[in-house]
C-alpha cells in the first residue's frame, strides 16, 4: 500500500489522542477521602476482566477511527506494485519491453478480448499513472532505446513507440539509459518502472554490466526506486517457426526450418504455409516433441535470380512468432584486406578470412606501407596486424568504419606508440613458465564471440596464450583474460565496428590460429562489414542493418501483413532498402522462453531500491485508491464504539 | 446554645413524645418502664401460691377467704430506663460529601436523644469506640450529667479504624442489667463479627437500636472522572475509573446493606438506615413514635 499524500501520515500520531486523554485523565484525577473502601476495592478487583476488555475495546475503536480517517485523507493506494512508500513522484521513467515475446497473449482482457503482455502492461501503467495524479512520464522503449516525453498516459496506447515489434530488448542497456537520463535531466523525485516479461535473453543476467547498473542506481543523487512489473506468465499454446538458413542449391531454394512449441504432451499436425515470390503452397508437419527441425526445398524458376518469401503457421497465442521471412539473391564476393607484418599469423588470418571452398570470399594480403592501395569501398573487412595506422591511411580507415565497415586490429610484434580511435598498444606481456593466459569471461549475447543461433557456445576457453599485448584506452570489453586484462574490445564508430584482439594467431603467441575462435570472429566480422553491400539478405529486426542508410527508401515487398510506417524498422518482413533486398526477422533469442528467476533477479538488483510486482495478467491498474474503504472502516469503528459505550439496560429488579 | 448539635426548638418539639423501651428494663429506681420483676406499682400482675418465707403482709386475705388457700398478690414493677449510646468514632465516620459529616449527624442524634431520655427521668450513658480508645460514660439520670455527655460528644473527632465490635462485646459483658443500647455507626466492619456482637447484646437481654448512617454518595457512587480514593481509616489509596467499577461497587454496597439489615433483624434490633442528607428531627420523631406501645398494649 502507498499513499498519495504521504506527509499526512504524520497525522497518525493523532490516533494516540484518545489514549493520551485517557492517561491524562488518570493522572489528573481528584483525590477524595472515602469510607466505604472495602466495597471499592472489591469492585476494582471484579472490574478487571470483561469490563477492562470492554474499556480497552472502546479506546481501541476511538484510536482506530482516527487512524482510519488519517489513512483516508492520505489517499491510500493498493495494488502491490507501488508497495509501501511515498508516491509523491515527479517523474516516472517507463522502460517498456517491446520485444516479440511481449506479444504473448498471456491473459484475456475485458470483454474476452485477447490482450498481449505489452498491451496489458500499458493499460496497467496508464491507469496507475492516473491514480498517481499523472506525474511526468518519460518512455524508454526497448526497440529504439530512446527516451521521449509522453504528454499524457492516455497517449501511451497510441504511440508508435509502444507498438508491437519483432525486436529483442536489452534491459541492462535500457536501465543504464534511464540512469543516464536521471543524471542528465535531474527530473526530481523519480521512479524507474520496467515492464517486461523477464525473458532471460533480454535481461542478460550474465552480463558484467549489472554491477555498473547496481552502482549507478545506488549512486543516483536522489533515491530512485526501480519497480519491475513482471509479466512473466508462462507462454501457453504457442508454436514458433523460424528459418535457420536459406540457400540456393541449383534451381532450388533450400530452407532449414525449425518449429518450437511450448507444450509437448501430444503430437500435433501443424499446417505450414510457404510463400515464395507470391506463390503459396502448404503442407502439414506433425510435431511430436517440443522442437522439430526439417528441410524444405522450394523449386526456383531459372529466371529467379532474386526473390523472397516467408513461411508461416496458423495464428496462436503469440502472432509475432508465427512467420519467418527469407530473401535470396546472387551472392557477391566478399573481400578482406589483410594488412600484416607477415609470418605465421598472416597465414592463419588469410585462411580464416577466405577458407578453402568458400569461393565467394577472397583475401588480399598487403604490407602496411601499401595500405593506400586498399579499395575501401569494396572491402567487407580489414584485418590490421601491424603498428596502428596514422596519417591519411588512418583517416581513410576511420571513414571506412563510419560508413559501416568492419575492422580487426591485432597487435604488432614490436612496440608502437601510435594511437587509433583513442586506443593504442601497450606493453607486451608473457605468461609465467608452464602457465597460459586463458579467457574466462566473454560476452555470449553480443559481439563476434556470441553464442550460435541454437545457443551453442564458441569454445573460447580453448584459447591459450603465452604472449599478449596490452590494449590501452576506453572501449567495450567483449572478452577478458583470467587476470581481467581485456582480450577483445570493441569500438562502434558511426555504422561500423572495430575490434582489438590482444594476441596473435602465431605459435609463439597463442593457439588463436586454431579455428575455434579465430574463424567465427573473422567470419562474423566479415558478415558485419558485408551487410552494407547488400550481399546479405537476412537481418535481425531493429538491427543496424535493418535501418535505412542515407538515401535509401524503405519499401515492403512481402504480402504477409501491413506495416506501420513509423515502426517498420522494427518489424519483421521483406524490405527493399534502396538497392538492398533484406528479410528481417525477430532474433532467435526471442524464441527462447526461459524466464529469469526471482532469485536471480534479486541477485542482479541486490542492494538497489528495487521492488518486484508480478502482474497476474489482468489489465487492472497497478494501484487503486481505497480511501472510501477507510472511511467506511472509520464509521464502523465509531458505531462499534458507540454500541460499547451504551450502558446496558438497567435490569428491573423484582419488588 | 453552646453546642451546635443541639437545637432547642427541636428538643421542645420532640419533648412531648416519650421514649419507650420495647422490652422490660432493669432500672434502679422507679420509673415509667416495665420491669421484669414484680414490684409495688398499682398494676396487678398475678397470684402465686404462698411459700414459706414470703412476707405475710402481701397475702391476699380476700382470696384466702374465698378459697381457703394462701395466695400472694403480685404487682408489676415500674422502673427507669438506662440507655447506652454507642458512637462509632472511627475515621470513616468523618466522611462527608455535601451534607454534614457523619459524625456530626451522629452527634445530633445522640445528644438529642440523650437530652430527651434524661428529661423523662431515665439514665443516659455514652460509649465512644475507636480502634484503641474505648471511652465510657456510665448512665445516670442527673441533668448535670448531660453536660458531660455533650462535652465528650463535641470533643470526639473521628480517627483510626473502628473498634465497634469490641466495644459492643465490652458493653454486653459489663452491663448486667437490661438496658437500651443505641448504636450509631456506618457499620463498615465485618458483618459476621457485628452480628456476633449484636447477638451477644441480645443474649444479655438488651434492647438494641441501630442507626446505620450512610452518605447518599456512598450509595449512589455517581462519580464521572477517575478519582484517587483514600481510605479514611488506614490511608491506603486506589485510583479507580468510576465508569468501570460503579456497577460492581453499587452491587457490593447493596449486598452489604442487605446483610446488615438481615443481621439486625435476626437479633430483633430496631434497625434504621439513615442517609446524612435526611432531617435528623424527623428521624428521631419516627424513632420515638414507632416505639410507642400499640393500643391496648402496656
Amino acid at each position: 500500500m502507498s499513499f498519495l499524500q504521504q506527509s499526512l501520515l504524520w497525522g497518525l500520531f493523532a490516533a494516540s489522542i484518545p489514549i493520551i486523554i485517557h492517561l491524562l485523565n488518570r493522572r489528573r484525577h481528584r483525590t477524595v477521602k472515602w469510607a466505604a473502601m472495602e466495597f471499592l476495592l472489591k469492585a476494582t478487583r471484579e472490574s478487571r476482566g470483561k469490563k477492562k476488555l470492554k474499556y480497552l475495546l472502546i479506546l481501541t475503536c476511538r484510536a482506530l477511527a482516527i487512524a482510519a480517517l488519517i489513512f483516508a485523507i492520505a489517499r491510500p493506494l493498493v495494488g502491490g506494485f507501488l508497495g509501501w512508500g511515498g508516491t509523491q513522484i515527479d517523474t516516472v521513467i517507463l522502460i517498456l519491453d517491446r520485444s516479440a515475446s511481449m506479444e504473448q497473449q498471456a491473459s484475456y482482457g475485458s470483454g474476452g478480448n485477447r490482450e498481449s503482455k505489452r498491451q496489458s502492461a500499458i493499460a496497467s501503467v496508464r491507469q496507475s499513472l492516473e491514480n498517481l495524479n499523472n506525474p511526468r512520464l518519460v518512455l524508454i522503449d526497448s526497440a529504439t532505446g530512446n527516451s521521449q516525453d509522453v504528454p499524457s498516459p492516455d497517449a501511451l496506447e497510441e504511440l508508435s513507440a509502444t507498438s508491437a515489434t519483432d525486436t529483442r530488448a536489452s534491459i541492462p542497456t535500457l536501465i543504464s539509459n534511464a540512469i543516464d537520463y536521471v543524471l542528465e535531466k535531474s527530473p526530481g523525485r523519480t521512479e524507474i518502472w520496467v515492464a517486461s516479461d523477464l525473458q532471460e535473453s533480454d535481461w542478460a543476467p550474465d552480463q558484467g554490466r549489472w554491477e555498473a547498473i547496481r552502482t549507478g542506481l545506488i549512486d543516483l543523487p536522489q533515491k530512485t526506486t526501480l519497480r519491475v512489473l513482471s509479466l512473466a506468465a508462462p507462454a501457453k499454446n504457442n508454436t514458433s517457426i523460424r528459418v535457420t538458413s536459406s540457400r540456393r542449391s541449383g534451381d532450388e531454394l533450400v530452407l532449414d526450418i525449425q518449429l518450437t512449441r511450448t507444450d509437448d504432451e501430444t503430437p500435433e499436425a501443424i499446417p505450414i504455409t510457404y510463400s515464395l515470390n507470391g506463390t503459396r503452397s502448404s503442407n502439414k508437419i506433425t510435431l511430436n516433441g517440443q522442437s522439430y527441425q526439417f528441410q524444405k526445398r522450394l523449386p526456383l524458376g531459372k529466371r529467379d535470380g532474386v526473390g523472397h518469401g516467408f513461411v508461416s503457421i496458423p495464428s496462436d497465442t503469440n502472432p509475432r512468432d508465427n512467420v519467418c521471412f527469407f530473401a535470396y539473391g546472387e551472392d557477391s564476393p566478399t573481400t578482406t584486406y589483410l594488412v600484416s607484418e607477415g609470418g605465421e599469423s598472416a597465414d592463419w588470418l588469410n585462411l580464416a578470412s577466405a577458407p578453402p571452398g568458400f569461393g565467394r570470399s577472397r583475401c588480399v594480403d598487403i604490407k602496411p606501407n601499401s595500405a593506400h592501395k586498399i579499395e575501401w569501398s569494396k572491402t567487407a573487412l580489414i584485418i590490421w596486424q601491424a603498428s596502428l595506422p596514422k596519417g591519411p591511411v588512418a583517416q581513410e580507415l576511420i571513414r571506412y568504419i563510419e560508413a559501416g565497415g568492419a575492422a580487426i586490429m591485432l597487435p604488432p610484434r614490436s612496440e608502437s606508440e601510435t594511437t587509433f580511435l583513442g586506443l593504442n598498444w601497450g606493453q607486451q606481456t608473457i605468461s609465467p613458465r608452464d602457465q597460459y593466459f586463458i579467457v574466462d569471461e566473454w560476452d555470449q549475447s553480443d559481439g563476434p564471440l556470441r553464442n550460435g543461433a541454437e545457443g551453442t557456445l564458441i569454445p573460447v576457453p580453448k584459447l591459450k596464450a603465452i604472449k599478449r599485448r596490452q590494449i590501452v584506452g576506453e572501449a567495450t570489453t567483449l572478452a577478458s583474460w583470467d587476470d581481467a586484462q581485456p582480450f577483445l574490445v570493441r569500438r562502434v564508430i558511426g555504422d561500423g565496428t572495430v575490434i582489438f584482439a590482444s594476441t596473435l594467431p602465431d605459435y609463439t603467441w597463442s593457439n588463436l590460429g586454431d579455428a575455434d575462435v579465430l574463424l567465427p570472429v573473422v567470419q562474423r566480422m566479415i558478415a558485419v562489414g558485408d551487410t552494407r553491400f547488400g550481399s546479405a539478405f537476412a537481418a535481425i529486426s531493429g538491427s543496424t542493418e535493418a535501418q535505412t542508410a542515407e538515401g535509401e527508401l524503405r519499401n515492403r515487398l512481402d504480402s504477409h501483413a501491413e506495416s506501420n510506417t513509423s515502426n517498420a524498422a522494427y518489424e519483421a518482413g521483406v524490405w527493399k532498402l534502396g538497392d538492398r533486398l533484406l528479410a528481417t526477422n525477430r532474433p532467435p533469442s526471442e524464441d527462447q522462453w526461459q524466464i529469469i528467476t526471482k532469485t536471480r533477479l534479486n541477485a542482479l538488483l541486490e542492494g538497489t531500491p528495487y521492488k518486484l510486482f508480478e502482474d497476474q495478467g489482468q489489465s487492472d491498474p497497478l494501484a487503486q485508491e481505497i480511501w472510501r474503504a477507510f472511511l467506511i472502516a472509520m464509521l464502523v469503528f465509531l458505531i462499534t464504539e458507540a454500541i460499547l459505550c451504551l450502558s446496558p439496560k438497567a435490569g428491573t429488579s423484582p419488588s | 446554645m453552646k453546642y451546635d448539635f443541639l437545637d432547642p426548638q427541636a428538643l421542645a418539639r420532640l419533648g412531648a413524645i416519650p421514649l419507650e423501651a420495647r422490652h422490660a428494663m432493669s432500672g434502679n429506681v422507679t420509673g415509667r418502664h416495665r420491669s421484669p420483676h414484680r414490684g409495688s406499682s398499682v398494676e396487678f400482675a398475678e397470684y402465686r401460691k404462698y411459700v414459706q418465707g414470703d412476707d405475710t403482709r402481701r397475702l391476699d386475705w380476700k382470696a384466702y377467704a374465698r378459697s381457703d388457700r394462701y395466695y400472694i398478690k403480685e404487682f408489676e414493677a415500674d422502673t427507669n430506663l438506662r440507655a447506652y449510646f454507642v458512637l462509632d468514632a472511627s475515621g470513616s465516620m468523618g466522611f462527608s460529601a455535601e451534607d454534614d459529616a457523619r459524625i456530626q449527624f451522629a452527634r445530633k442524634l445522640a445528644a438529642t436523644l440523650a437530652y430527651l431520655i434524661v428529661d423523662q427521668g431515665d439514665a443516659a450513658g455514652l460509649s465512644i469506640c475507636q480502634e484503641k480508645i474505648h471511652l465510657e460514660i456510665p448512665p445516670t439520670r442527673r441533668a448535670a450529667h448531660l453536660n458531660h455527655i455533650f462535652e465528650v460528644l463535641s470533643q470526639t473527632e473521628p480517627t483510626g479504624e473502628t473498634g465497634l465490635v469490641e466495644a459492643l462485646h465490652t458493653i454486653a459483658e459489663k452491663v448486667g442489667q437490661r438496658a437500651l443500647v443505641i448504636i450509631m455507626s456506618d457499620l463498615f466492619c465485618d458483618t459476621n463479627a457485628l452480628a456476633d456482637a449484636l447477638q451477644h447484646l441480645r443474649y444479655r437481654k438488651h434492647d438494641i437500636a441501630v442507626f446505620h448512617l450512610l452518605d447518599q454518595q456512598e450509595i449512589d457512587f455517581d462519580f464521572e472522572r477517575p478519582h484517587r480514593f483514600v481510605d479514611m481509616e488506614d490511608k491506603t489509596s486506589v485510583v479507580a475509573e468510576p465508569a468501570l467499577i460503579a456497577e460492581d461497587y453499587r452491587k457490593a454496597m447493596q449486598d452489604f446493606m442487605q446483610a446488615v439489615q438481615t443481621k439486625c433483624h435476626d437479633v430483633h434490633a430496631d434497625y434504621h438506615l439513615i442517609t446524612t442528607n435526611q432531617d435528623y428531627e424527623e428521624i428521631i420523631h419516627d424513632f420515638l413514635t414507632t416505639r410507642l406501645p400499640k393500643k391496648g398494649q402496656k
